[in-house]
């Protein structure tokens, strides 16, 4: 763990620190247990980045945890022949699928959606699954209630590979390379996890989670030397804290050989501003936290289903019957990649048309869901919507709606939690008092997937 | 009386998980010292009008998870019995090694609401196979294996005289409830022990 000091933020004061950020709040292994294969290489860069004179406030420390067999193993991509049988297989291994047939199809089996998760995750972990490979994760989700999934060493540490698979695709190799970072993962909040780790199957190479947010950072230009320093391989991100990379003016220190946008809709402008800023491959990547990735694209044309361990339907929104090709649906996704959590026929909430590519792979098009909206604070700064996520979920909204208009004034409505206590943290956040009232429950919020945020402040 | 379900759930809860009872255990007293000692239980430690909590608090030091059930006559004569198993070291001599170093609370709970609830305590003494499974279940849980036999062998030998095996409706509500609280723990475990580097956005 970095020996940053307590990040007194006075920002955060007001009700909005949120606990899990505070520093080292959630460190608590060895550097022998975060790297099972740390050599004095690793060791040393780990030291440098920590120790680095304009490193941010570390928030946090942890690292991939893989054995040398692991380490091996997660350069790989799991093999493709028969999955769909073997993973209906470890369905019926679950709680959830235990009555269905031996010889089920997929189709057969009914959709769930991510409810079904919030309501009974160990109802879809397989009764023999090798639990001494769980970590936890967190997804702040779509609709609302914050879920605990539990992740797999091995999956999580192969979607670094994933990346470098995907920049290869473009035709831009990625190999160890002097000191320079593999990897910087960046988000653009107020809090949020930031750490220094090495890739145990990347050479011991480092890579780190940087928050642009100019309150993590020592000094006013610590930020620039920093990145000029790491000068990352790989940049990966969401549109917010890519827009803050350009708009900050740190393009100019910065030589990544691939861009990675996830987690929000990419808009084709700011792709633009990336590749002519970068002058590389910029990927727009669709996934959720409990599929792991979807699909990606290079353009604005539709998304390509990735060649791995995924299956994806569009369906009518009531009812688990197909719509007809190329017609607007729901994204239905059967996941494989994470043996904790065979997920069979997942409704994801977002909506788009399932097409043939050109050449006969399949794609995803007019992809709707995935929101990249910003609020102004009274003062004039963007708030992001993911730190008024935080808040609601903090206070234990399971879903809400909030809206600014163009005159700044802000209306929410929140289904469930405590609704002072969000009003208070809302208010905090924004500078200015919020409308807020509070429903019984999700449904209430109206049909279909919550349009949670709306905001006069253009992407 | 409590529903059946009920009881394992809140022995699921309770037990802290099966695998890691095993990976605990250690050699401990022979499976005939229990098993006799369980057929001289003295009729008080079966009294329905003696208070469960008193004699948990006297014999184990404190409360017990079966005390919540106490209107429930299988949990009571359950949790009868095996405080009579820890109390006899007192009355008799202790067993070698003495059941007192292990952890009498949770085996105490263990025979009052996973065994209990399927295999009626008024057998345990007149049944020997369900004697032998009292016997072999308060070991466990009690951080012990039979002496002489090694875990894997111990695992068997229970898992063949396990009650709940002959009802495959509760069995499969156990293993339900064995399963959610174990993936509930693991996950609070994970959670104290941080998460994994991540490399992207989702």
């Amino acid at each position: 763990m970095s020996d940053a000091g307590a990040a007194a933020d006075p920002d955060l004061l007001g009700g909005l620190a949120l606990a899990e950020y505070a520093p080292g709040e959630a460190a608590v292994l060895s550097d022998a247990e975060r790297w099972p294969t740390l050599d004095p290489a690793g060791a040393a860069r780990l030291a440098r980045w920590r120790t680095h004179p304009d490193a941010p406030q570390w928030t946090h420390a942890t690292g991939d945890r893989l054995t040398a067999e692991q380490a091996e193993r997660v350069r790989h991509p799991l093999p493709l022949d028969g999955w769909i049988a073997e993973h209906l297989d470890a369905a019926r291994r679950t709680l959830r699928y235990r009555g269905m047939r031996a010889h089920a199809v997929l189709d057969d089996f009914p959709t769930i959606a991510r409810r079904d998760l919030v309501d009974d995750l160990a109802a879809f972990v397989p009764l023999d699954a090798d639990l001494s490979r769980m970590l936890h994760g967190t997804s702040s989700g779509s609709t609302g209630a914050a879920l605990l999934i539990p992740d797999d060493v091995e999956e999580v540490a192969r979607g670094f590979h994933l990346l470098v698979a995907l920049a290869a695709s473009a035709g831009v190799p990625i190999v160890a390379e002097g000191e320079r970072m593999a990897v910087a993962n960046l988000v653009f909040q107020r809090q949020a996890f930031t750490y220094v780790s090495v890739v145990s199957s990347f050479a011991q190479r480092a890579m780190s989670r940087l928050n642009l947010h100019p309150s993590a950072w020592p000094g006013p230009d610590a930020r620039e030397r920093f990145l000029a320093d790491a000068d990352p391989q790989i940049l990966s991100g969401h549109p917010t804290s890519l827009a803050e990379l350009l708009d900050a003016g740190l393009d100019a220190v910065l030589h990544p050989r691939v861009v990675f946008s996830g987690a929000m809709a990419l808009s084709g402008p700011l792709r633009a501003r990336i590749e002519a800023a970068f002058d590389c491959p910029v990927f727009d990547v669709y996934g959720l936290h409990e599929t792991r990735p979807i699909a990606v694209r290079v353009d604005d044309g539709p998304f390509r289903v990735l060649d791995r361990r995924v299956h994806v339907e569009v369906l009518d929104p009531h009812r688990d019957v197909a719509v007809p090709e190329g017609e607007m649906g729901e994204i239905v996704v059967t996941a494989g990649e994470n043996p904790l959590l065979p997920l069979v026929r997942y409704r994801t909430g977002d909506h788009g048309r399932l097409v043939t590519l050109d050449d006969g792979a399949i794609g995803i098009a007019d992809l709707e869901g995935r929101e990249n909206t910003r609020f102004r604070a009274a003062d004039g700064a963007l708030v992001p919507c993911v730190e008024l996520t935080q808040q609601l979920q903090a206070h234990g909204a399971e879903g809400w709606s909030v809206h600014q208009g163009p005159d700044g004034r802000v209306l929410a409505v929140i289904a469930g939690g405590d609704e002072a206590g969000a009003r208070a943290a809302l208010a905090a956040l924004l500078g200015e008092p919020v409308e807020l009232r509070r429903v019984a429950r999700v449904i209430d919020l109206g049909e279909g997937k919550p349009r949670r945020y709306r905001s006069c402040v253009p992407d | 009386m409590a529903e059946t379900e009920a009881l394992l759930a809140a022995w699921s809860e309770r037990s802290g998980g099966e695998a890691e009872a095993w990976a605990r255990a250690r050699t401990g007293p022979s499976l005939e010292s229990v098993a006799a000692r369980i057929s001289r239980v003295p009729q008080e430690f079966l009294d329905e009008r003696v208070s469960l909590r008193a004699l948990a608090g006297d014999i184990v030091g404190g409360p017990i998870a079966a005390q919540r059930f106490d209107d429930d006559p299988r949990v009571r004569r359950g949790a009868g019995i095996a405080l009579w198993l820890v109390a006899s070291e007192g009355v008799i001599e202790p067993l070698e090694p003495a059941l007192a170093h292990g952890r009498t609370a949770l085996a105490v709970d263990a025979l009052a609401l996973r065994v209990a609830p399927v295999a009626d305590p008024a057998a345990w003494t007149s049944d020997d196979e369900r004697r032998i499974e009292a016997a072999r279940t308060f070991l466990l849980w009690c951080g012990y294996l039979p002496a002489g036999e090694d875990a894997a062998t111990a695992a068997s030998l229970l898992a063949a005289c396990d009650s709940l095996a002959r009802d495959r409706a509760l069995a499969d509500a156990y293993e339900g409830h064995r399963h959610r609280a174990e993936i509930a723990r693991k996950l609070d475990e994970a959670r104290r022990r941080e998460a994994a580097a991540r490399y992207s956005s989702e």
